[in-house]
């Protein structure tokens, strides 16, 4: 059984700060961390692998070579193989592109049965990479999964819709993307595992070993192109009504309907 | 020691940092220290090969532990610090007990025990110091007799008393330095041996969650292989041999403790309104109480990397290094978290932050490991044999190279810490001159001094780079900022308290000014309060409010 887990290195959130003169990220200082929802999939295919010891889990992730720090993480934790796409021609890279080099990585490392992902990663918060792959595969995928598990050639998974959820079956192979349970506590490695891991090698691809092509790959791949990144506005409008109280009401219900707040 | 590489070494931090954000949250810190209790099980826990298992970072991977270098151990205890000194401490103890045997211990001995600490998760106490043996270890009263059967020594009796012994009411293994007849040797004691009984945890002003208890040893029998090294005599030898390193560490723990009383002051001052906006925008606030010390410590940083990079390239002893790191660390640290407190103002002296427990943690710093007097005149001693050696050179040849390198490139203030080194230089030659160290007071601030001008060195230089170290989480421009501001303020320090020393103590030192170039010194230091104020900002910016 050959589990895949699509991982990636992001800034942590919680740090980062938007200059608000440039409306550039301030980067001074801020850690990189494993994304959380990645890292959530890492555990659901580490339980799979619980029950079924034979699961080999293959962890996959694009990026510079410092990215390496999360593939250690993931084999401290108990994956078996790590492996980085790294190469400038990936540089700039959308959902896409990026979509497309997994999926050659992916089609390069073997057969896979089960392609695991995090809904989707803190930094860009696309939900794209996931379905992407499963598109580029074209094989089937469940999104928006807490829970996933393997059934011989059957993959089950429960998926959160907005009143409730659904429990999914598709055959293998299949893409699922994970949601985390509020307040999940993810599971750390001990020095001792870290340790052991740095001994593990980790296969480096670029973009000729995994057979990309350059014209779907980096920024002149990607059909995405940001124009500008910004913070979100938080201009405070004071508007003082000076009447009496039902005239008063009135007005902040038709200003509320002007603002889109109410119907 | 081989250093691990970075990414293994960034997340054993990771890991150290999630388990304690779990297990050791301030409201539990806030309590134990209230009842002076050490959290036994949590020290268990964090033994744990499962769960961490933190102290075998200082055992050779060979007998079962992981092997780290001493920069790992540098950062290990940073964070331990930073999480509590207490824990740290009792960490340490660990780390520290193990040290014996690591430098003096035979093959098998170090198979044996230092395979049994990482097996069985012993935790490990040092007993060396007494009620009358502090930092003058020659002093020591505790016994160990022969026990000869046979017309061959097979054991000793151990008697004796040790005082102020981190983890010694709750270790499971003792390493305990006692008089032999041959000299002065290190022993490994077992919790369970007849004889062998630790007193009551001390009621201590911080650091209130490290088990700190007096040992009791009375005809203690330990077979003769718990002799480390199998020869009598070796122990002072022993002991000092591991000084620069561990002195290296309670750097780190007062580097720890420092900044983590400025972070919480950093982020406090964003929140806190004071006539119409935060304090962090105010320029008095952030220049007076907490620029000096963010410069101060990335200075400490700078020396107990530099430091712990030697020791790990095989160089061996580096004693007076190890002191001028601790001295400055911790003295550094300590003030630090005292500005905390008034940075925080009402707030500060309340327990419900905090700065207030720091403080009295980090204050043990500047005693334990030998006191930063013990520090000062170690340092004086190292350099002033080197004055001496080189004519008066050693210092002007470290400034020769400053000065050539700052033609290239000053925006690290080489120059300025040229300048305080070569001030330094005359100082130190007019003490010779005018044989001014007769004085014991002229020794210490010498110490002192010597200390300000070798960070000011090392430091310029590491901000000089291209890469600094992972480490350092400011940009370029303000770590530059930051190492100028120390090289003006170090050489400025230099030259007035310097020449204050030399002229307070005679009366034939003349144009001492002249001498030391005081003119030129004040002159370069135009442009601190600009530097300062680059400072501010990028503090902020590290550490942001929550």
């Amino acid at each position: 059984m050959n589990i895949f887990v699509c991982i990636k290195q992001v800034p942590d959130s919680s740090e980062v700060k938007i200059n608000p003169e440039t409306g550039t990220l301030i980067r001074a200082g801020v850690p990189s961390i494993l994304n959380p929802y990645d890292h959530f999939a890492l555990v659901a295919a580490l339980t799979i692998k619980k029950n079924n010891p034979d699961a080999v889990i293959n962890v996959i992730t694009m990026g510079p070579p410092q990215a390496k720090a999360v593939l250690q993480l993931a084999l401290a934790l108990g994956c078996d193989n790590g492996y980085l796409l790294s190469d400038v021609a990936f540089a700039g890279s959308d959902t896409w592109a990026t979509s497309y080099a997994l999926s050659q990585g992916i089609k390069k490392i073997g057969k896979a049965d089960l392609i695991i992902c995090g809904m989707q990663a803190i930094d860009g918060d696309t939900a794209q990479v996931g379905p992407g792959i499963a598109s580029q595969l074209n094989i089937p995928q469940i999104t928006f999964c807490d829970n996933v598990d393997l059934e011989g050639k059957k993959v089950i998974a429960k998926r959160h819709i907005d009143d409730g959820y659904d429990i999914v079956e598709a055959n293998t192979p299949c893409v699922v993307t994970m949601v985390m349970p509020k307040d999940y506590e993810l599971p750390f490695p001990s020095f001792v595992d870290i340790h052991k891991a740095s001994s593990k090698t980790i296969i480096t691809y670029s973009a000729d070993d995994i057979g990309a092509k350059k014209e779907y790959i980096g920024l002149k791949g990607s059909p995405t192109q940001v124009n500008r990144i910004y913070p979100p506005s938080k201009e405070v409008k004071t508007t003082v009504i000076n009447t009496t109280s039902v005239e008063a009401v009135e007005k902040i219900i038709e200003i509320m309907r002007q603002e889109n707040f109410i119907k | 020691m081989a250093q691990l590489d970075l990414i293994t070494r960034n997340l054993m931090l990771d890991s150290l940092k999630e388990y304690a954000k779990r297990k050791i949250n301030y409201d539990f810190i806030r309590e134990m220290d209230r009842l002076n209790e050490c959290p036994v099980e949590i020290l268990k826990e964090m033994y744990d090969p499962k769960v961490l298992g933190v102290h075998l970072i200082s055992i050779p991977e060979e007998y079962g532990g992981i092997g780290g270098g001493t920069l790992d151990l540098y950062r290990i205890c940073e964070l331990l610090a930073r999480i509590d000194l207490g824990i740290a401490t009792s960490v340490f103890a660990t780390y520290l007990g193990i040290d014996p045997i690591n430098v003096g211990g035979t093959k098998e001995q170090k198979a044996y025990w230092l395979g049994r600490i990482a097996r069985e998760r012993l935790m490990v106490a040092y007993g060396a110091t007494e009620p009358d043996a502090g930092s003058d270890l020659v002093n020591l009263k505790t016994k160990a007799e022969h026990v000869v059967k046979d017309g061959k020594i097979v054991g000793y009796k151990i008697t004796g008393l040790k005082q102020w012994i981190s983890n010694g009411g709750i270790a499971d293994l003792y390493t305990i330095l006692a008089m032999a007849p041959g000299g002065p040797s290190w022993f490994v004691v077992e919790r369970n041996m007849e004889g062998f009984s630790p007193a009551h945890h001390e009621d201590k002003h911080g650091i209130r969650l490290s088990n700190t208890a007096g040992l009791s040893l009375d005809q203690v029998y330990v077979p003769a292989e718990n002799l480390i090294g199998g020869v009598e005599g070796q122990g002072l030898l022993q002991a000092q041999a591991v000084f620069g390193y561990t002195r290296l560490m309670v750097a780190a723990f007062g580097l720890g403790c420092g900044w983590s009383a400025l972070e919480t002051a950093i982020r406090y001052s964003q929140q806190r309104i004071q006539a119409g906006g935060p304090l962090s925008e105010k320029q008095g606030y952030m220049n007076k109480l907490i620029v000096p010390h963010a410069v101060n410590l990335e200075a400490a940083r700078s020396y107990i990397e530099y430091v712990a990079n030697r020791l790990d390239s095989g160089e061996h002893g580096l004693q007076t290094e190890g002191a001028i790191a601790k001295y400055w660390a911790t003295e550094s640290g300590n003030k630090a978290s005292e500005d905390s407190i008034q940075a925080l103002g009402g707030y500060g002296y309340t327990r419900d932050f905090p700065v207030e427990k720091i403080k009295r943690d980090v204050k043990i710093t500047c005693i334990y490991e030998g006191t930063n007097e013990i520090m000062e005149m170690t340092i004086y001693r190292g350099r002033w044999q080197e004055h001496l050696k080189t004519r008066g050179n050693y210092y002007l040849e470290m400034a020769k190279e400053l000065e050539e390198s700052s033609k290239n490139n000053n925006d690290s203030g080489m120059y300025e810490a040229a300048l305080g080194l070569k001030a330094l230089s005359v100082i130190l030659e007019e003490c010779r001159i005018n044989k001014l160290t007769r004085h014991q007071y002229v020794t210490f601030v010498l110490g002192k001094l010597i200390s300000m001008a070798e960070h000011a060195y090392i430091f310029s230089k590491t901000a000089s780079k291209e890469k600094f170290s992972d480490s350092v989480k400011f940009d370029s421009n303000s770590y530059k900022a930051m190492s100028r501001v120390f090289a003006k303020t170090a050489a400025l320090k230099i030259a007035q308290e310097g020449s204050a020393l030399v002229l307070g103590a005679n009366d034939k030192s003349t144009n001492l000014a002249d001498k030391i170039n005081l003119s030129e010194i004040e002159k370069r230091q135009y442009g601190i309060i600009n530097d300062m104020d680059i400072i501010s900002r990028s503090l902020v910016q590290v550490f942001k409010s929550r």
